[in-house]
């Protein structure tokens, strides 16, 4: 009888093993600490709060065991340690999160950049065909160059404005935040890298294109170019490091390489609009193929005139300075000025020394008047008459 | 003559008391010696297993002679509140009970518990007395050193 009371309760009391649910815990909280550590977004995290909370009532009761198995831990100090690592990476994703929702607005203006730019291209080139096709009616020509220019304006602007945010978004970037992009950058089909490239590359077409543009488009383009440059050179390399992680280096200085053949692009054209900009406006420079020798010719304009007055004084050199110094303050400072300067084509104390050669020219050019000579002659002769009408009176 | 016998008696019990008053005699009561939860050892090729939390090492070979096995792939092993250790295996018909002496295991009792062989058995440790479970069959048994309880 006693032998089957004992059968009979070993068999209905549920069967456990001390040991095995210290290593189910073990099991159980190293998949949990797993999966936090691994969790990608928040619906994940969220199921796993669940979990935690259902392995620390599934083992609460067992609380001693399990500190016996896994001392000098504790049960308790395991879940809280959970709960811990939870928190952390609840901050993370919420962190990523973020970063994420950045990334996909950056893609966006990204995208609208790449839409509105295309768009603009389209246009420009639209605008070019029709230029051509109109060679034999040179009004509507001349319409078409005028509304080309204006697109080409409107692009620049809207580029500029996009640099101008790209600068204030990458200036000042910390490099933990630069890393975060960097690493989630990889996703993003497009990148402002990609961007640039395609950019700088239109713009080199631009300049290459033989469209009826004359000086001051091209000004125009260097001193684009110019900004250009200046914004690269601020965050080229947080943005080479940004978006191009493996291979900064290469990428800063394939971007360099871009730059130097679009300026070359535009100044293919750009001394050869000057010359004949200065011609068609009666000023005859000597010849010049860069910015230096540009200033160069200015200058030998200016002094040599300046010497010539110096020894001739005639007319013809009054008037010679008078028509350089109208289309010097009226054209080039006035309407040039500061794209000159922001295109490195002149600097601000180059156009200061033209000025002050420009004030010599016009002192020494200035016609001497024969007036005084005529009042001398006209007294000397009332003088002499006065005389003689004394003398002829005694 | 009596009396001076006792006397001597008396002396040489007194000094007896006093040398071993003297000695490096001391007792301490009431010592715990259970571990929470069993150990779960595997031998190795020499039929060896240690127990590096509960810091003990020593060959079952003995055992498994007893068993008429000549393996097995891990042994269990608790000791209980007295300080008697425990083992069995899967495939055992019996729980061996030992007692320590110096660098020494002694056999104190082997506790038969089933002729078929025990399925997945384990130990755990409970107020007074040792559990074996058999997962496999859903039997238990309260042991302690003196057999089954």
């Amino acid at each position: 009888m006693a032998a089957l009371l004992f059968i009979a309760s070993s068999t209905v009391v549920a069967q456990q093993s001390d040991f095995q649910i210290q290593q189910d815990f073990r099991a159980e909280y190293s998949e949990l600490t797993d999966r936090v550590n691994s969790a990608a977004t928040s619906e994940e995290l969220a199921e796993i709060e669940a979990d935690i909370d259902a392995l620390e009532a599934d083992y609460s009761e067992y609380s001693n065991i399990i500190n016996a198995a896994i001392y000098p831990d504790t049960f308790s100090e395991r879940i809280a340690n959970l709960r811990d690592r939870y928190a952390s990476s609840e901050t993370s994703l919420a962190a990523i999160d973020q970063l994420n929702e950045q990334i996909s607005e950056l893609q966006d203006e990204l995208d609208e950049y790449r839409s509105r730019l295309a768009s603009m291209d389209e246009e420009i080139a639209d605008l070019n065909e029709q230029i051509d096709r109109a060679s034999d009616n040179e009004r509507r020509q001349a319409a078409l160059i005028r509304q080309y220019r204006q697109n080409i304006e409107q692009r620049d602007a809207f580029v500029s404005d996009m640099l101008e945010n790209l600068m204030m978004r990458y200036q000042d970037l910390d490099s933990a935040t630069r890393d975060e992009i960097a690493d989630a950058s990889e996703r993003m089909s497009d990148d402002p890298i990609e961007l640039l490239r395609t950019i700088i590359a239109e713009y080199t077409n631009f300049a290459d294109r033989d469209s009826g543009l004359e000086a001051p488009d091209y000004v125009r383009m260097r001193a684009q170019h110019g900004y250009f440059y200046e914004v690269w050179d601020r965050i080229g390399e947080r943005l080479s490091e940004t978006f191009a992680p493996d291979n900064p280096v290469e990428t800063r200085q394939e971007i360099n390489d871009m730059l130097s053949a679009w300026q070359a692009s535009i100044d293919n054209k750009l001394w050869n609009a000057l010359t004949t900009a200065f011609n068609q406006n009666g000023i005859e420079l000597a010849p010049f193929t860069d910015a230096s020798t540009f200033y160069d010719a200015l200058y030998q304009y200016v002094e040599s005139n300046y010497e010539a007055s110096l020894e001739s004084n005639r007319d013809e050199d009054y008037e010679r300075f008078r028509t350089f110094r109208n289309y010097w303050n009226e054209t080039v400072k006035a309407q040039w000025g500061e794209l000159l300067i922001s295109g490195e084509i002149l600097s601000t104390s180059e156009i200061a020394e033209i000025d002050l050669m420009l004030s010599d020219w016009g002192d020494a050019s200035q016609p001497t008047s024969n007036l005084m000579f005529i009042l001398f002659l006209v007294s000397l002769a009332v003088i002499i008459g006065l005389i003689v009408l004394l003398v002829t009176k005694k | 003559m009596a009396k001076r016998t006792i006397t001597t008696l008396s002396m040489c019990v007194a000094l007896l008391l006093g040398v071993a008053a003297c000695g490096p005699s001391l007792v301490i009561q009431d010592v715990d010696f259970s571990q929470p939860l069993e150990s779960v050892l595997s031998p190795d090729s020499n039929n060896e297993v240690h127990d590096q939390r509960y810091a003990i090492k020593f060959n079952i070979s003995g055992i498994l002679e007893k068993e008429g096995s000549s393996s097995v792939d891990e042994i269990r092993l608790i000791r209980n509140r007295g300080g008697f250790y425990f083992v069995t295996a899967s495939g055992f018909n019996n729980v061996y009970v030992f007692e320590t002496d110096d660098s020494e295991l002694n056999l104190k009792r082997k506790i038969e518990i089933s002729s078929d062989g025990l399925g997945q058995p384990a130990f755990n440790q409970r107020d007074g007395h040792i559990e074996l479970v058999d997962r496999a069959t859903g039997n238990t048994y309260n042991l302690d050193e003196t057999g089954r309880r």
